[in-house]
């Protein structure tokens, strides 16, 4: 019966659900406890072992349904049914014909299970192999001798032979039927999230503009993963950090009070540095979705990793940091492009008038801690570029990283000024996909 | 011996049965998964809202099965010496004092700094032994004789070390104090952990943990506690003030009353003589199950609709 449980996981974990050895071990426990009697008990105490947030509670019910439907072999109301008086002319050793003929459905499926145990069918990957599986099923099951008989049947040459020979040929439909739907489900129970995955994979190489808007609410859900991810590192690094050497004068000062001995020591707390991050981007619509992204990126990093301001340009230059701080992204994104509470103006893009307002009014938000990233094309439409204000920005600042959404190819073509900018950054990268933002940003929060 | 547990806990409707016993109706999946737990000596994590019964069901397993029950609240900078165990500075210094004759004896007695020390080394564990320590919650229910139930409340508010440091004590049932050694549970303690989800528990604390997810209860369910709860309750108004609070649930509120809300509601209601629910009276008791003063708004707009929902 672990055998059963083991595909059971399989299943789940390709459904979705994180079930980890030693949760196995415990499902297989659990389920020596309760039995196997009773399905809801079987079902919870699989609930309760294996999926551990409420989610996964839902997925592995649905999992656990379609897993353990018996809807196999239901009668056949186009099928005769035996009658009982008629001596059967098939003589036959082949258990598979008898069963058929006797219409033994707990034969049949017991059968069929252990059929597809034989042929492993937990590996099924792909929907094309779903005829081969069934082929060798039905081998497996003897199906071949089926064949057989009824040719033998016909040769035969009387009346209820015929009958019985197009029974057989009923029963045969019924059969292959059967064990086509049970390969079916079985492939949709072990192979389907196969596709989903390999789609993720995908994502994550595709272009950001040339998405297709049906794919963002994935790509949505592989940003929140992969900054879950990238949390969960940073946020133990930080605790790692935390430890120190032994402060000595604090032991002293600490231990006055039990006369001088040194009963509590205390160690020296090393300063976390959250990296500062000052965000400039660039909200023409050309690079208005890798902006977007970024900022899911950036915004779902926790507090406590860094600290982020954010402006975005277009004719001129304003601070979203308030806005993106009280809503979601999007929300924050439709608000500044409708531009109805903030003073941005969606015309032409202006690189030399955004850089200047940038100096002149928050320069201050520039120490040599920060990290500044810019975000844009430098399409500046053939005006001048006025390198001087990014510049002055990097001068003050740690490093500046710009981001280009355009591939290396174009830029300094046509009206790209990246070419004047280039001595004023510490780097340039090429940012359209989501695996470059994670790169980035992963090398961001880094020390 | 057979631990008190198996013994009470014989099966999954013994559970149920017991737990009614003291007042506490769960359902078949709260009932199984205390059994399992039992038999596997397993911890068990209960995640659900605020308010649906998670601590409530450990003390209440403590209550039925005649063992005490040790709780540990947890907070942001819960550390091992709040937790686990803590030497009595106190009284270690108030003993050097008191013996320091005797150690000057015994340290003058030698002559040279060699034979001065090696005598001190005799007796340095002296101080840090078993009568200089002060069990906290967890060595406390480690030591217990006959098991009891320990209840680590709120995981999620303590912090990432912290939780870390639990993992031992879950899967072994032992801890290590440096100076004594390794102790080792007398009899498994029967673990509850509850947390309320402000953050994500990690995976190596999961996976060693049986999972109960405790969801608001159907509408028979939440009468059945609210009659065992409110016994004096007229069956009308019991059926009345749950049909209410499932549909406020279904209102898009900040924070949705919860069981343990309910049952305050319902005994407000008595102490106010009501025999059925109109929307004055529960426009004047809103603030009962309605913590927040948005959500009030909310609830007052459709009172006189979920009221006459109720009452029909």
């Amino acid at each position: 019966m672990e055998r059963v449980l083991e595909d059971f996981v399989t299943a789940a974990r390709t459904a979705g659900v994180r079930i980890s050895i030693s949760e196995t071990l415990d499902a297989v426990r659990s389920v020596k406890v309760v039995g196997y009697r009773d399905r809801a008990l079987l079902k919870d105490a699989l609930a309760v072992s294996l999926a551990k947030t409420a989610g996964e509670k839902i997925i592995l019910e649905d999992c656990f349904e379609r897993f353990f439907a018996f809807r196999l072999f239901a009668a056949d109301p186009g099928r005769a049914g035996k009658d009982g008086d008629i001596p059967s002319l098939v003589q036959t050793e082949s258990s598979l014909v008898r069963m058929l003929m006797e219409e033994d459905r707990a034969g049949l499926i017991a059968a069929m299970t252990e059929a597809a145990r034989l042929e492993n069918i937990s590996q099924i990957r792909y929907f094309t192999q779903r005829s081969l599986f069934a082929m060798r099923l039905l081998g497996r099951m003897g199906a071949g001798g089926l064949d057989g008989q009824i040719q033998a049947l016909r040769r035969l040459d009387t009346p209820a032979a015929a009958a019985e020979a197009d029974r057989l040929e009923g029963a045969r439909a019924y059969l292959v039927d059967n064990v086509r739907n049970y390969v079916q489900s079985q492939y949709d129970l072990f192979a389907r999230n196969e596709g989903e995955k390999r789609l993720e994979n995908e994502l994550r190489l595709v272009k950001l503009s040339n998405l297709e808007q049906r794919y963002v609410g994935r790509i949505h859900n592989i940003i929140q993963r992969m900054v879950k991810r990238l949390n969960d590192l940073h946020s133990r690094r930080r605790q790692a950090a935390r430890r120190g050497v032994l402060d000595f004068k604090r032991t002293l000062r600490e231990n006055i009070s039990y006369q001088g001995m040194l009963f509590t020591p205390c160690w020296k707390k090393r300063k976390i540095e959250r990296p500062q991050i000052v965000v400039i981007c660039d909200i023409s619509r050309s690079v208005l979705r890798t902006v977007r992204f970024l900022l899911l990126f950036l915004y779902g990093l926790n507090q406590e990793i860094a600290k982020i301001r954010t402006f975005v340009f277009c004719t001129n230059l304003v601070e979203v940091s308030d806005i993106l701080g009280s809503s979601s992204v999007d929300e924050a994104l439709t608000r500044i492009q409708g531009g109805t509470d903030i003073p941005l103006i969606m015309g032409r893009t202006d690189y030399e008038r955004s850089f200047g307002e940038f100096r002149r009014d928050h320069i201050a938000a520039v120490t040599r801690k920060t990290t500044v990233l810019i975000l844009g094309d430098a399409r500046n439409n053939y005006n001048d570029p006025h390198p001087e204000n990014l510049k002055a920005i990097y001068e003050r600042c740690k490093r500046l990283i710009w981001l280009n959404p355009e591939a290396p190819a174009f830029w300094g073509s046509g009206d790209s000024e990246i070419r004047q900018y280039t001595p004023y950054y510490t780097m340039i990268k090429e940012c359209n996909t989501l695996g470059h933002i994670e790169r980035l940003i992963s090398a961001l929060v880094r020390r | 011996m057979k631990s008190s547990y198996e013994e009470r806990f014989v099966s999954i409707e013994a559970v149920l049965e017991n737990l009614r016993d003291v007042a506490y109706i769960a359902n078949r999946q709260m009932a199984m998964t205390v059994y399992l737990a039992c038999r596997l000596e397993k911890p068990i994590l209960v995640e659900g809202p605020a308010g649906v019964g998670k601590t409530e069901l450990a003390k209440a397993t403590a209550a039925c099965l005649q063992l005490p029950l040790i709780r540990l609240q947890c907070y942001e900078g819960l550390d091992e010496s709040k937790a686990l165990y803590e030497w009595k500075y106190g009284k270690q210094l108030l003993y050097t004092q008191l013996l320091k004759d005797k150690m000057d004896d015994i340290i003058s007695r030698g002559n040279g700094f060699k034979t001065a020390m090696d005598k001190l080394h005799q007796y340095d564990d002296i101080f840090f032994s078993w009568p200089f320590l002060e069990p906290r919650p967890l060595l406390k229910a480690l030591q217990e004789k006959d098991g009891c139930v320990l209840l680590i409340d709120e995981i999620d508010k303590s912090d990432d070390e912290f939780e870390a440091f639990l993992l031992e004590i879950l899967s072994d049932f032992q801890v290590s104090v440096p100076e004594i050694g390794t102790v080792q549970a007398v009899t498994r303690p029967l673990v509850f952990l509850t947390s309320n989800n402000t953050r994500e528990l990690s995976e190596a604390l999961k996976r060693r943990c049986l999972h109960l997810y405790i969801p608001f209860p159907d509408a028979a369910l939440e009468r059945e506690i609210i009659r065992r709860r409110v016994p004096d309750i007229s069956e009308q108004l019991a059926r009345q003030v749950v049909d209410f609070i499932q549909d406020v649930r279904k209102l898009d509120l900040k924070k949705v009353p919860s069981i343990s809300e309910t049952i305050d509601w319902a005994r407000v209601l008595m102490i106010l003589h009501a025999e059925i629910l109109n929307p004055a009276l529960v426009r004047d008791t809103l603030n009962i199950f309605i913590k927040f003063e948005d959500d009030v708004g909310v609830v007052a707009e459709k009172v006189h609709q979920i009221t006459a929902m109720a009452v029909k």
